[in-house]
């Protein structure tokens, strides 16, 4: 009988993966070079999901960042963009969360980050990180 | 080649407007995952073609001055005479580049070229490298000739109009061009360096050309101006210093020089500029957070040798480190024309203007904020070569 092949993993945009473990289980894509799947492209992302606390935090200095009234919304999804900030109040706001949260965002990584969602993800990865090493 | 496409970061626009050195050099190709972020001025470089220089590829915009406005600029040419082109220095009275250089036409012309070679032989090649560059920025004139002549209003429509701005704009340019020349000579004779690369260089530049995203408009070709002027007077001056302090006085007083003509170039066009907030306010302040807001990129941004895809930023990393241009300078510019244009004081200006005057007075302190928290993380240092200096390294 012929085996099944492994790789027929289907991975599509819509698929949102939460928790790490199983993404790693879902993800083993035969051989890959670096033993380790890294599914950063531009068509979906792995997101675990942000403390509640986190995402607030970032949402309340966004508001402050862009001046914003107590009756502008800012959702998780909101992209910063559409909230008026340009490519410096990004970078203040990216600035801000560093020294909030204790953490240090790489420049690739601060290039990714349009939406209250995901710094709230980047950061707790970020947090974790400092953490585990500390 | 690698496709660098710059995100909407502050960070990697920058580069364009001064060294805003990074944690970690850009090679990889990076693909814009929020392009919609400001209006992102992307440099790409052709995967298919070998050795292109790099281009802008923003959207080039036109004419973005209401037609009616022009007027203005016509209705200043009476003020533009008797108060801009007095900023100009009679030909007779103008230094030449021989000034500076041996003399051909004398028995110790020989000598004079060893001691010049002596002397460069004391000064570095992270000094050369910015001086080269600085060379190659001046070299790339019929650039900014041009530029000044798509300026709706003030534009030479003949190539010999008789309208001040006209006669401004070309003995503005006759004056600039003795920098390339006598920096050009210097260099040859020095010995220091690869003529060839650097010849090839300047022949890309003004092949590559720049927008500096002026659109047409005398106000922000002039705000554009004031603010140029004064740093290449910033960054003159300051390789005048250096020279001084390697020990070669003939390039300081050089360097000085060409300083001094910049001095008086950035006094005229800020005038121009002042004139212009009298008149008309509410569209200056405006032209002014615009042109803030797309940056200020440098006149010699799109820089190639054949060989280096990241010349510009490599050169601008040395301009920083030996304090010749850097961040700071960036913003002291700003803070010193919000100051000389008395932003901070206009009034009766519409909603538009009030959040542009907002905006722009409070421009310099972010920027400095952001560069502080930038030149207090760690760096690894970098060395690389400059083909300007047969492939000898520099530290970045």
């Amino acid at each position: 009988m012929a085996a099944v092949p492994v790789t027929c993993v289907r991975l599509t945009t819509s698929m949102q993966i939460v928790g790490k473990t199983s993404a790693l289980k879902l993800v083993s894509m035969g051989r890959n070079k670096s033993g380790f799947p890294c599914l950063r492209t531009s068509r979906f992302q792995i997101s675990c999901v942000a403390k509640p606390e986190t995402v607030n935090k970032v949402c309340e200095i966004v508001k402050t960042q862009l001046a914003l009234g107590a009756d502008t919304v800012v959702a998780p999804d909101s992209k910063f963009a559409s909230l008026g900030a340009d490519s410096l109040d990004t970078v203040e706001i990216v600035m801000t969360l560093e020294e909030e949260f204790g953490i240090s965002v790489e420049e690739e990584n601060s290039q990714n980050i349009t939406t209250v969602q995901e710094a709230a993800d980047l950061i707790e990865k970020l947090v974790e990180k400092k953490n585990a090493t500390a | 080649m690698a496709i660098r496409i710059n995100t909407a970061t502050f960070q990697s626009d920058l580069y364009r407007s001064f060294a805003f050195p990074q944690p970690k050099p850009l090679r990889s190709p990076k693909f814009a995952m929020a392009s919609t972020i400001g209006s992102a001025t992307t440099k790409v470089e052709s995967t298919k073609k070998p050795f292109t220089p790099p281009r802008e590829v923003h959207q080039q915009v036109l004419h973005s001055m209401p037609p009616q406005k022009i007027e203005i600029f016509k209705s200043m040419e009476g003020w533009a005479e008797d108060n801009i082109l007095v900023h100009l220095k009679p030909v007779e009275k103008c230094w030449q580049a021989q000034d500076f250089l041996p003399d051909p036409a004398s028995d110790g012309f020989m000598e004079q070229v060893e001691e010049l070679r002596a002397r460069a032989k004391e000064i570095p090649d992270d000094y050369f490298v910015v001086l080269v560059g600085d060379m190659i920025t001046e070299e790339a004139l019929p650039t900014y000739q041009t530029m000044l002549n798509t300026l709706d209003g003030v534009r030479d429509e003949t190539g010999a109009s008789p309208t001040s701005w006209a006669i401004w704009t070309r003995a503005w340019t006759a004056e600039e061009n003795r920098h390339g020349d006598v920096l050009h000579q210097y260099l040859y004779l020095s010995g220091r360096v690869d003529m060839r690369q650097i010849q090839k260089t300047i022949q890309y530049l003004i092949g590559s050309g720049m927008d500096p995203r002026t659109e047409n408009s005398p106000y922000l070709g002039f705000i554009y101006t004031s603010f140029q002027e004064r740093a290449t007077f910033i960054s003159h001056g300051n390789t005048a210093r250096h020279a001084k302090e390697h020990g070669d006085v003939k390039l300081a007083q050089m360097c000085g020089i060409i300083a001094a003509d910049e001095k008086r170039h950035e006094t005229a066009y800020t005038k121009i500029v002042e004139k212009l907030f009298e008149i008309d306010p509410d569209g200056t302040v405006l032209a002014f957070a615009d042109m803030m807001r797309k940056k200020i990129s440098m006149p010699a941004h799109l820089m190639y040798d054949g060989r280096d895809d990241n010349l510009f930023e490599n050169f601008s990393a040395v301009a920083q480190r030996l304090g010749v241009y850097t961040a700071k300078d960036y913003a002291d510019i700003l803070e010193f024309l919000v100051g000389r244009w008395k932003v901070a004081d206009l009034t009766g200006l519409s909603g538009e203007g009030r959040k542009a005057q907002e905006y722009v007075c409070g421009l310099a302190p972010r920027i400095r904020r952001l560069e502080e928290r930038n030149s207090a993380k760690a760096k690894e240092s970098v060395n690389v070569p400059f083909s300007w200096i047969f492939d000898r390294e520099v530290k970045l």
